[in-house]
């Protein structure tokens, strides 16, 4: 790292080198206190933070005037902060010092406070050769201080939009005291016309890739705690059945193939086992298959549906919908498929339930007379909250850091495609797609870091 | 799945007072429709093969056959291939089981798939346990007429498949159906 805000000054006393490390550790720690941001309230002001365009350098550090990477890079960082409704991104135009002198020069945090930023954020990329090379500084306007260390992410040149989203998910985690959730890709269905195939993409929206062809008819995709693996439904062999596809081999598994129906397939935490729902003895339910050894257990037992398991983040319950009570209904049991607990009460449509990667709520699609919505609760049972309502919101599907939902939203005539929703519900987004492709069913992998 | 007929009987009486209320209105709220949860989606088929159900009225039939010929028949002798339910329900009706009954009699030694479906309202996996409930309610009554299970086969594609496209109820009482794929 090359960058003279950086450099502590050389001093040869001891005593003063230690007495300005106190200094640095106290400014520090007030300087974060300053510029985070309070995600656990529940309306949150956006912070202004800005974000110059990125200089291209070469190797050696001088300015590369014929790059045009800095720009791509700074503008994913803008978008992804943006979009996570914690941040206002201040106009360009209204920047004081320009990114040359800002990267060389450290900020000149008086000009910085004049442009109503609380953050400022400078980078230099080299993507001279096959490597792209990003490095970055988060500097706290009001204290005049940085924030953390600078930071150097590398990648292949190709995979730039990756390194972009790692500055974004370290800025995230260093200004909200929480991890981000940028560098992480989202799994869904796509359609066109009567084709439904499987599609991966990031998780801002760009970057897609189809991973199937659209033959048959699939439904459910879900990522391993890893997101190597994927389960999934497909009506290949005419019947729906679960298959784990090892995304990096290419290889598919069948994983639920017994009689009639096989659905709602779900990882456990540590990825050993699936958690889906058979009718094979007569009904659907609940059952666990182990998948080293194939063994597979019985969880619920009623004449209702059972269906749409999630496991809790420990591992040890289940939250699923029954119908057992007359109306589906979120439900909680034990791996084991004991202590079978309703925990919601409120309306006669509540199905769809997914457990917050943090453990913290549950989320799930409610029904009511204006239509179906995106809720929260606990695990308990208690503190129901909307989020989203709509003519047919469904499939919520937590974001890595247990902060963003991403759901289907189906319109009349318009067909389907993919929100973000925060827990705050006051930050609502479509993930762009490709005007004539709509879009369901969305799993979010893990972090790729 | 086959139910006790008291329960089965005391379910449906539910299903009927609740329904009476939320009856199906073309382009009503979703309420109204499959996921309103006002049936309990417990009824299945009595013990007898008897239907303990009603229709709601709501349905109207693509194919041009009378809706209000209880024969089951279509203009050329065999029988339609379909059966009908109600809001999120998988109780065979009086005219299910009319039209179930003309099928087992004409599928003899015939194989036969029964696809069950639903519309397009509610949580996608709910409604693929939905569309395998039907389809195994109108397998159930195939068998009780005689049809060798052997012979049966049900798949789900809950909302997948919608016969018509509309969203409104009267898109909706056509697609929450059983299709016999012989």
């Amino acid at each position: 790292m090359n960058h003279s805000a950086q450099r502590l000054p050389r001093t040869r006393s001891t005593l003063l080198l230690m007495s300005l490390f106190a200094w640095l550790l106290m400014t520090m720690g007030t300087a974060q206190a300053a510029v985070q941001i309070d995600i656990s309230k529940g309306g949150v002001q956006a912070m202004p933070i800005a974000i110059p365009k990125f200089l291209d350098i070469h190797p050696d550090g001088s300015v590369n005037p014929s790059a045009a990477m800095g720009n791509r890079i700074s503008d994913v960082v803008a978008a992804d902060l943006e979009r996570s409704g914690l941040f206002q991104i201040l106009e360009k135009k209204g920047f004081l010092q320009d990114p040359a002198s800002l990267w060389k020069d450290g900020p000149s945090f008086k000009e910085w406070r004049l442009t109503g930023a609380e953050a400022v954020v400078s980078g230099a990329v080299n993507d001279s050769g096959g490597t792209i090379h990003a490095d970055f500084f988060l500097h706290d306007v009001f204290k005049g201080t940085a924030v953390g260390k600078g930071q150097r992410f590398s990648a292949p040149k190709q995979e730039w939009h990756l390194v972009a989203h790692r500055i974004a998910d370290e800025i995230y985690s260093r200004l909200t005291g929480e991890a981000g959730y940028f560098t992480s890709r989202i799994v869904f269905v796509a359609e066109r016309g009567d084709k439904k195939w499987l599609s991966i993409m990031d998780q801002d929206g760009l970057n897609r890739t189809d991973l199937t062809e659209g033959r048959s008819l699939v439904l459910t995709p879900r990522f391993s705690p890893t997101g190597e693996h994927l389960f999934f439904v497909s009506y290949v062999s005419g019947e729906p059945r679960i298959y784990r596809w090892e995304l990096y081999t290419g290889k598919k598994f069948l994983e639920g193939d017994y009689p009639g129906l096989n659905s709602a397939p779900s990882w456990s935490p540590d990825g050993s086992r699936m958690a889906m729902t058979l009718n094979k003895d007569g009904n659907a339910e609940i059952y666990v298959k182990d998948l080293a050894s194939g063994s597979l257990t019985r969880l619920t037992q009623n004449p209702g549906i059972d269906t749409s398991p999630s496991w809790s983040p420990d591992g040890r319950r289940i939250v699923f919908n029954s119908d057992r009570g007359g109306s589906p209904q979120i439900y909680t049991m034990s791996a084991d498929g004991s202590n079978q607990t309703r925990i919601t009460f409120e309306g006669k449509y509540n199905a769809a339930p997914s457990w917050s990667p943090r453990g913290d709520l549950i989320a799930f699609v409610k029904g009511g007379s204006g239509g179906f919505g995106i809720s929260v609760i606990n695990p308990q049972g208690n503190q129901e909250r909307a989020l989203t309502s709509s003519w047919m919101d469904e499939s919520p599907a937590w974001a890595p850091n247990g902060r963003v939902i991403a759901f289907t939203r189906e319109s009349q005539g318009k067909g389907s495609k993919l929100y973000t929703i925060d827990l705050t519900g006051q930050n609502e987004r479509i993930v762009p797609m490709d005007a004539d492709i709509r879009a369901s069913d969305p799993s979010w992998s893990p972090l790729i870091h | 799945m086959i139910t006790k007929r008291s329960n089965l009987l005391a379910v449906s009486l539910l299903s009927l007072g609740l329904l009476a209320g939320c009856g199906a209105v073309p382009g009503g709220s979703p309420d109204s429709g499959e996921a309103g949860a006002a049936g309990t989606g417990q009824a299945g088929v009595g013990e007898d093969g008897r239907a303990l159900g009603r229709h709601d009225g709501s349905s109207a039939y693509l194919d041009g056959r009378n809706p209000n010929d209880p024969s089951g028949r279509g203009a050329n002798g065999e029988p339609e291939h379909r059966v009908f339910f109600d809001l999120n329900s998988s109780m065979i009706d009086a005219r299910a089981s009319d039209v179930l009954a003309q099928n087992a009699r004409w599928l003899g030694k015939r194989n036969v798939t029964v696809e069950g479906h639903c519309d397009e309202r509610g949580t996608r996996e709910y409604n693929l346990a939905l569309g395998q409930k039907r389809a195994d309610a109108a397998k159930q009554y195939l068998i009780s007429q005689g049809v060798d299970a052997s012979r049966i086969k049900t798949v789900s594609y809950g909302k997948e498949r919608p016969l018509v496209n509309g969203h409104n109820e009267a898109a909706w009482s056509q697609n929450r159906r059983a299709d016999l794929v012989p």
